[in-house]
C-alpha cells in the first residue's frame, strides 16, 4: 500500500497528461478541470461484494422489467402499483420510445447504481443512473497506471481483476447487436466525458465518432470513415442524451443527432445503448418504487435498500416531512449531478419557510429522505496526511446475454469535510475500488 | 411528414405524393399511430417541396371508439409543458364550476363554448408552440393556441383530450382541433370556430400537443437563410354513386 501512496503524485500527474479530465459548464461557460486520484483505495470484502452483487444484479433486472412494461403493456400501472401521475409525467418517459421494442428486449444496458455505506456497515442504493452513466474510465486507467508503479502489490493483497470492463462491455454490445460494426457515439470534445468516449473506443474495438459519420439509408445505419468506405452499424454505445439523438423525433435544434436513427432503431435495424426513454426509470420519483417493482416483477424482496425516502405527494409522507423537516434531505426529482439537493437543517428560518411553500405547491417535485451517517473513507490530504471524507460508490452493472456486475466501481469523494455531496460535477476526486478475491 | 389514414370517421380513396428531388423515401408508424413519410436528400438543393394530393370520404362516423392501442387514454390525461396550468389557467378553470355538470361530453361542451368569450382569433400574436397557460394571458391566438387552451382544461378535469391536426374546407392553411374521450368514444371539438367536427374536417395526425404532430419537420446542413411556405386546399367533391 505505501508504494501507492508514494506514486501519488505520479499518477496524478500522468492522468492529467492522458486526458483525464471533466468538463464543467457553470453560469453558460466550459471550463475544464482534473478529476483528483487518492491512492488510499476503497476495500470491500469477497462476501461483502458478493452480496452486492447479488443485490445490484436483482435490482437492474427489475429495471430493465418495468422499462419493457412502461412501453409496452403497463401492468405496472394498470395494477395500480405505481401511480400514473409518477410515469407520465416525468421528463424522463418519452412518447416516441411507446411500442418500441429494442433488440433483446433491453433497456439499461450500462448501468450506474450509487451506493453508500453507513456507519454500520449496511449498503444503501442512492440512486440509479440508467441513461448514460459515466465514469468507468476513470477507475480503469488509474489501475493500469498504478499496475505500471507496484504490479505487485494487486496480486499481494489478492485484488480481483478488473481489466475485464471493456470485455464486458464488447460483449454487451455484441449481444444486441443487429449485424454490423459497434461504435461508440461521442458528441464531441467539448463534451464532459470525452475522454472516457475516447479511451473506452480503444479499449473495446468500437469505432469512435460523432453524428457527422454517420447516415440513416433504407432505415439502416452506416458510418462512412475518412475514405468514404460505408459500413453498416450494428450497435451504438452512444453518449448522447435521448433529446439530441435524433432531430427529426426528438429536439428539432439538434445538430449533434442523426437524423432518422430513431426510425432504423424502431424498425429494429440497429440497437441504441441505452435505450431511448430510460429516464423514465431513473426519476428520483420512481426510485421510491424499486422496491416494490423488485416485488411485482421478480417476486422476490429487494436484497439492497433504498435510503429511507418520503414522497410528500402522498399525504402521510407529507406530514411526517413537514415535521421532521429539519433531518431530513430534499430532492428535486428533475435535477441531476448534485444539483438541487437541500439539507432541511442548513436553511435559515425564511428559506425554510419559502421552500416549504414551493414543497406544498408542488409535491410531485420531491422526495425527502434520511440523511444516511456515511461511512467516511481515508484520503490524503494537501500535506500527505490522513483524513476521513464522505464517499460513495457507483456500481457498474452490464446487461448482455445476462447480467453482471464489474468487480470494481468508481468510489468518489467529498474534497470538502463538510459536504455529503461527491459528484464529480461539484469538484470530488475518485478512489480506486478493491474488490478482494478471498 | 404525416399523412391522411383511415380511421372511423374517414377513408383515404386517392392519395398520391410527390416529393421534390426525393425518389425514395421511407413509411413508418410513430408511437401515436400516425402514418409519417421520411426521407433525405444528398444532392445540394436551394429549394424543396412537396405534394400531397388526394381524396377523403369522410361522414362515415360522427365519433370514434376508443381501443387500447397503441397509447393508453392515460397518456392524454397527463399535461404537457405547453398544456399545464399556470395560475391564470387555473383561476379561469374555477370560473367555469364545470364540476355541476354530470357528463364529460357536457364539460367538454361547456369549455369550448365559454372559451369565445375569454379568447380571441389573432394572427401573429402568439409564437409556434406558445404555452396554453401564455396564449390565454394574452387573450388572444390562432387555432393552436385554441386546441392547447381547450385540452388544458379538459384535462385539469381528468378528461383524456388529444391535439389533432388537419384540414377543413374553407382554410387556406392546416388547421388544428382538440378530441375528447367521453364515454368510451372520441369525440371532436374544434374551439377555434366553436362547433362540433363534421364531414367538412380531414384528420391528418395527432398528439398529446403541437410538438408531437406538426405536419412537417426536417433539418438541412449548410448555410442559408430558409423560409417555409404552405398552402391547403380542400374543395369538396358531392359523391355521386348511390
Amino acid at each position: 500500500m505505501d508504494s501507492l501512496i508514494k506514486n501519488s503524485e505520479t499518477i496524478n500527474r500522468l492522468l492529467a497528461r492522458y486526458g483525464v479530465k471533466f468538463g464543467i459548464y457553470k453560469n453558460g461557460e466550459f471550463k475544464e478541470q482534473l478529476f483528483p486520484f487518492d491512492s488510499i483505495p476503497r476495500i470491500i470484502k469477497s462476501d461483502e461484494f458478493a452480496y452486492l452483487e447479488r443485490g445490484l444484479r436483482q435490482r437492474v433486472d427489475a429495471l430493465n422489467c418495468f422499462l419493457a412494461d412502461i412501453y409496452g403493456k403497463k401492468h405496472i400501472v394498470k395494477d395500480m402499483v405505481i401511480p400514473e401521475e409518477f410515469i407520465f409525467s416525468a421528463k424522463g418517459f418519452l412518447a416516441p420510445c411507446d411500442g418500441v421494442c429494442p433488440p433483446k428486449n433491453i433497456y439499461s444496458h450500462i448501468s450506474g447504481i450509487d451506493l453508500v455505506q453507513s456507519k454500520d456497515d449496511s449498503w444503501y442504493i442512492l440512486e440509479d443512473n440508467l441513461r448514460v452513466p459515466s465514469g468507468a474510465s476513470y477507475p480503469m486507467i488509474a489501475r493500469e497506471l498504478q499496475r505500471r508503479g507496484a504490479p505487485d502489490v494487486f496480486s499481494n493483497n489478492h485484488v480481483v481483476d478488473n481489466r475485464n470492463y471493456a470485455d464486458l462491455l464488447k460483449e454487451v454490445m455484441d449481444n444486441v447487436n443487429t449485424g454490423g460494426i459497434n461504435v461508440i457515439l461521442s458528441p464531441g470534445r467539448y463534451n464532459a466525458a470525452f475522454f472516457e468516449h475516447s479511451y473506452l473506443a480503444e479499449k473495446t474495438g468500437a469505432v469512435l465518432t460523432t453524428g457527422k459519420d454517420i447516415v440513416c439509408e433504407n432505415d439502416n445505419l452506416y458510418y462512412i470513415d475518412y475514405n468514404g468506405k460505408k459500413q453498416r452499424i450494428g450497435a451504438v454505445y452512444r453518449r448522447i442524451s435521448d433529446e439530441y439523438l435524433d432531430p427529426m423525433t426528438f429536439y428539432e435544434q439538434s445538430v449533434i443527432g442523426i437524423p432518422h436513427i430513431f426510425e432504423a432503431y424502431r424498425k429494429g435495424n440497429v440497437a441504441l445503448l441505452n435505450a431511448p426513454g430510460n429516464g423514465v426509470a431513473d426519476d428520483k420519483g420512481i426510485y421510491y418504487f424499486v422496491p416494490k417493482m423488485i416485488r411485482y416483477y421478480l417476486g422476490e424482496d429487494a436484497i439492497l435498500m433504498n435510503a429511507p425516502t418520503y414522497l410528500p405527494f402522498y399525504d402521510e409522507d407529507m406530514e411526517y416531512v413537514l415535521d421532521n423537516f429539519d433531518n431530513l434531505v430534499i430532492k428535486d426529482v428533475a435535477e441531476a449531478g448534485g444539483y438541487g439537493v437541500v439539507f432541511g437543517n442548513s436553511l435559515t428560518q425564511e428559506k425554510k419557510a419559502e421552500f416549504i411553500e414551493l414543497l406544498k405547491a408542488q409535491p410531485r417535485r420531491f422526495i425527502a429522505q434520511e440523511v444516511i451517517d456515511f461511512y467516511d473513507l481515508d484520503i490524503l490530504d494537501e500535506n500527505g496526511q490522513r483524513v476521513p471524507r464522505k464517499a460513495d460508490l457507483r456500481a457498474f452493472v452490464l446487461t448482455g446475454s445476462t447480467t453482471k456486475v464489474w468487480p470494481s466501481g468508481l468510489t468518489r469523494f467529498s474534497r470538502n469535510p463538510d459536504s455529503f455531496i461527491v459528484n464529480s460535477s461539484q469538484g470530488g476526486g475518485f478512489k480506486d475500488t478493491w474488490v478482494l478475491s478471498r | 411528414m404525416f399523412l391522411p389514414q383511415n380511421t372511423q370517421r374517414q377513408k383515404v380513396t386517392a392519395l398520391d405524393v410527390d416529393v421534390e428531388g426525393c425518389e425514395k423515401f421511407s413509411q413508418t408508424y410513430d408511437s401515436f399511430g400516425n402514418k409519417k413519410l421520411y426521407g433525405r436528400i444528398i444532392q445540394p438543393h436551394s429549394h424543396f417541396s412537396v405534394k400531397i394530393k388526394g381524396t377523403v370520404q369522410t361522414g362515415v362516423d360522427i365519433f370514434e371508439e376508443y381501443t387500447d392501442y397503441p397509447l393508453s387514454a392515460v397518456m392524454f390525461k397527463t399535461q404537457t409543458q405547453l398544456t399545464g396550468l399556470g395560475d391564470k389557467l387555473d383561476e379561469y378553470h374555477k370560473s367555469l364550476m364545470l364540476d355541476k355538470l354530470d357528463g364529460d361530453y357536457e364539460k367538454a361542451l361547456r369549455i369550448m363554448r365559454s372559451l369565445p368569450d375569454v379568447f380571441a382569433y389573432d394572427k401573429g400574436v402568439t409564437e409556434i408552440h406558445e404555452t396554453a397557460e401564455n396564449a390565454f394571458s394574452l387573450g388572444r391566438g390562432v387555432c393552436q393556441d385554441y386546441a392547447h387552451i381547450m385540452i388544458s382544461l379538459l384535462r385539469a378535469e381528468h378528461i383524456p383530450a388529444r391535439y389533432i391536426v388537419g384540414m377543413m374546407t374553407g382554410e387556406g392553411a392546416s388547421h388544428a382541433w382538440v378530441e375528447a374521450l367521453c364515454k368510451g368514444y372520441w369525440y371532436g371539438f374544434d374551439p377555434t370556430n366553436n362547433r362540433l367536427v363534421d364531414d367538412g374536417y380531414i384528420r391528418v395526425s395527432c398528439g398529446r400537443d403541437s410538438g408531437d404532430c406538426s405536419v412537417i419537420r426536417g433539418s438541412f446542413y449548410g448555410c442559408a437563410k430558409q423560409s417555409q411556405s404552405e398552402t391547403v386546399t380542400v374543395e369538396e367533391i358531392k359523391q355521386t354513386e348511390d
